[in-house]
C-alpha cells in the first residue's frame, strides 16, 4: 500500500513539482505498478537465493595509477568551469 | 537536578591508504590542483562502469580482522541516494545489508569493550569550497576509499570516546591501511550524542554532530551537545533526532538539515558491481599478514622488558618509533636503556608529532645496537653514550666515528675504588669541604677521577664509591 504522504515524500526527494490535483491519481498509478510488481509473490516454488543474473562476482582491479584527465577536459561540460573548479548552486 | 550519563557512538571514516580511488584508477594522493585527479568514473559521468579496487577489500578486511570482526564471505554495493554537489552521481556507493565486516571490538584499558556492529567500504565525496557567497567543487577526493565503522551505543563519556578513537586510529596506522591524520581529513568522526539519566536503562532520543576532526573540537561538541539536552530535558522540551553541525567559532552545535529534507536513503543494490566472495582461506591469508597490534606490544614491553607503562606507550605510537626500537631491542640485553635513549634523546630532536610519525634520524638500529652494546660490554658510560648519540643524531655515522679507542676500555670496579681512593688521598682540601657540609665540593673530586681514567669512569659508581670511602 501507498499513501499520499508517501507520494509527496518521494516527489520531493526526486526534485519533482506535483500540483494538488495530481496526488490522487499518481497515488492510483504508483500503487497499480507496485501492485504488478507484487504478482510476483505468487510463485510459490523452490526458488534459489539469487544474486546476479550473469552469476558473476569479484571483479576487480588492481591498485595502479593510471593517468587522471587534464582539468580541461574534465571541466569541459561546465564551460571550463571557474578557476579550476566546477561552479555550482549555493547549498548551503 | 537528576544525574545525567550521556551516551554515544560513533561512526568513523577512515581514508584508505591505496594508491588510487576505489571504482577508477585515478591517484588518490592529497591535494594537488583541483579537479586534477578526475576522470569520466570519478566525476559521474553517465555510461561509465566503476570497477572496484582489490586493495581496498583487502585493506577493509584487515581492519576488521584488527578490530576482531567476523569478516562476511558474501559482501555488495549499495547506492545511497542524496542529493548534494559533492557527490556529482547524487548517490554515493556504499553497502547497506551486506557489509565485508560485522561485529567486532575495541577494548579500552579499563577492560571494556566497545563493540563495533559494521565496518563497510564506500566511495568520499568531492571537495566544496565557499567562496563569496559561491560554491565551487573539487573532485580529487571523490571516489578516495573509505571504510566506516560503526559502533554500538556503548560509549558513556567523552573519555571513552576520545580513547577510543585514539585506539581505532593507532590500530589502522600500525596496520597500514591508513595514515589517519585528522588535520587531513583522512580520519573523521560522526559523533552520535543521547543523555538519559543515570538510574534509566532506556536510551534518550540522539543527534548526530557531523565530521569532527580534531580531539580538542569533538571534546567541546560533545560537552556543549550533552549540556544542551540536559537543559532540554530538564525544562520539559523534547529532543529532536537530527544532524547537527559543530561551529567551531561559537563553540556550539547547530541543526544542519531542514524538516523537509525527508530521510531516505533509499538504498537499493550497485546493479554495476558485483558481489565480493572471500573465501575462509583468504581470510586466513589476510590474517597471516597481520603486524603485531599496538596494544599487545604495549603489554610486551611492560611485560618482558620492564618498562613503564607511560613509556610503553610512547613507544608503541608510532609505527615506525616502535619498529626501530623492536630492531634494537631484539638485539641487546636492556632494550630499557634502547627506550630511555629514544624517548629521552632523540625525542628532543623530533619535536612535532609529525616529525616522531615520520622518525626520519640519521641513526640506523644498527648503529643504535652497537651504542648500546659498548655500554653493556662495559666500555663507554652512559653519559660518553648519550654525547655519542647527539653527535650520530645531529651528522649520521656509527659509534666509532665519534668515540676515540682510548675512551673505551671501560674501568672495572676495583680499578675504579683505587683511583678514587688515590684522588681522595690527593685532595684534603676538598674532603674537608665535604665533611664541612659543602657537598658541592664533591665535583672536584669526580673531576679527578674522570682526568685520571681520560673520562672513561662512569660518574654515578665514581660518586658513590668517593662517598663511601670519606665516609
Amino acid at each position: 500500500m501507498i499513501d499520499k504522504q508517501e507520494i509527496m515524500d518521494i516527489a520531493l526527494l526526486s526534485k519533482l513539482h506535483i500540483d494538488e490535483n495530481e496526488i490522487d491519481s499518481l497515488t492510483e498509478e504508483m500503487m497499480n505498478i507496485i501492485k504488478f510488481a507484487d504478482t510476483i509473490n505468487e510463485y510459490d516454488g523452490e526458488v534459489e537465493e539469487f544474486d546476479n543474473i550473469n552469476n558473476l562476482s569479484n571483479v576487480f582491479r588492481n591498485d595502479e595509477v593510471v593517468e587522471s584527465y587534464s582539468q580541461s577536459e574534465i571541466l569541459k561540460n561546465v564551460d571550463g568551469g571557474e578557476n579550476g573548479y566546477f561552479p555550482v548552486k549555493k547549498k548551503v | 537536578m537528576k544525574e545525567y550519563e550521556l551516551v554515544s557512538g560513533l561512526e568513523t571514516h577512515v581514508e584508505l591508504s591505496t594508491k588510487t580511488k576505489i571504482f577508477c584508477s585515478c591517484s588518490t594522493e592529497f591535494g594537488g590542483e583541483p579537479n586534477t585527479h578526475c576522470c569520466p568514473i570519478c566525476i559521474g559521468l553517465p555510461g561509465t562502469m566503476p570497477r572496484l579496487n582489490k586493495q581496498v577489500v583487502n585493506y577493509a578486511i584487515k581492519a576488521g580482522l584488527a578490530t576482531n570482526c567476523t569478516i562476511n564471505n558474501i559482501a555488495k554495493m549499495d547506492r545511497k541516494n542524496y542529493c548534494y554537489p559533492d557527490l556529482s552521481k547524487a548517490y554515493q556507493v556504499s553497502q547497506y545489508d551486506k557489509p565485508l565486516c560485522s561485529n567486532g571490538y575495541i577494548q579500552l584499558d579499563s577492560g571494556k569493550k566497545i563493540r563495533i556492529l559494521r565496518i563497510h567500504i564506500e566511495e568520499d565525496a568531492g571537495k566544496l569550497v565557499h567562496e563569496r557567497g559561491d560554491t565551487f567543487v573539487d573532485y580529487n577526493r571523490g571516489g578516495v576509499p573509505l571504510i566506516e565503522i560503526v559502533t554500538e551505543p556503548d560509549i558513556r563519556s567523552i573519555d571513552e570516546a576520545i580513547e577510543y578513537v585514539e585506539k581505532l586510529q593507532l590500530i589502522m596506522k600500525s596496520i597500514g591501511v591508513s595514515d589517519c591524520k585528522m588535520q587531513e581529513g583522512s580520519l573523521r568522526c560522526d559523533v552520535n550524542v543521547s543523555v538519559k539519566p543515570k538510574d534509566v536503562d532506556t536510551l534518550g532520543t540522539r543527534t548526530e554532530i557531523k565530521n569532527m576532526n580534531s580531539f580538542t573540537f569533538m571534546r567541546q561538541a560533545m560537552e556543549y551537545e550533552f549540556d544542551r539536552q540536559v537543559d532540554l530535558i530538564e525544562s520539559g522540551e523534547e529532543v529532536i533526532q537530527e544532524t547537527r553541525r559543530f561551529n567551531t567559532g561559537t563553540g556550539e552545535t547547530e541543526g544542519m538539515r531542514s524538516k523537509e529534507d525527508a530521510h531516505d536513503y533509499r538504498y537499493f543494490r550497485e546493479p554495476d558491481l558485483v558481489t565480493i566472495h572471500t573465501t575462509d582461506e583468504e581470510i586466513e591469508e589476510i590474517r597471516a599478514t597481520l603486524p603485531e597490534l599496538p596494544d599487545s606490544k604495549k603489554a610486551r614491553y611492560i611485560a618482558d622488558f620492564g618498562i613503564n607503562e607511560t613509556d610503553a606507550k610512547i613507544l608503541v605510537k608510532y609505527r615506525k618509533v616502535s619498529e626501530f626500537f623492536d630492531a634494537v631491542a631484539e638485539k641487546v640485553n636492556k632494550p630499557k636503556t634502547v627506550s630511555n635513549f629514544i624517548i629521552s634523546t632523540i625525542y628532543r630532536t623530533l619535536s612535532t608529532d609529525d616529525e616522531r610519525e615520520k622518525f626520519d634520524i640519521k641513526v640506523s638500529s644498527e648503529s643504535m645496537t652497537e651504542l648500546v652494546k659498548l655500554i653493556e660490554d662495559g666500555k663507554i658510560n652512559n653519559n660518553l653514550a648519550k654525547d655519542t648519540l647527539e653527535k650520530m643524531l645531529q651528522n649520521g655515522g656509527k659509534p666509532t666515528d665519534y668515540i676515540d679507542e682510548s675512551q673505551m676500555g671501560g674501568v672495572d670496579e676495583g680499578e675504579l675504588r683505587a683511583i678514587c681512593e688515590k684522588v681522595v688521598l690527593a685532595n684534603p682540601k676538598a674532603v674537608e669541604d665535604i665533611k664541612g657540609g659543602k657537598g658541592a665540593a664533591i665535583g672536584a673530586l669526580i673531576g679527578g677521577v674522570m682526568k685520571e681514567t681520560k673520562g672513561k669512569a662512569d660518574a654515578k659508581a665514581a660518586q658513590k664509591i668517593i662517598r663511601e670511602i670519606i665516609g
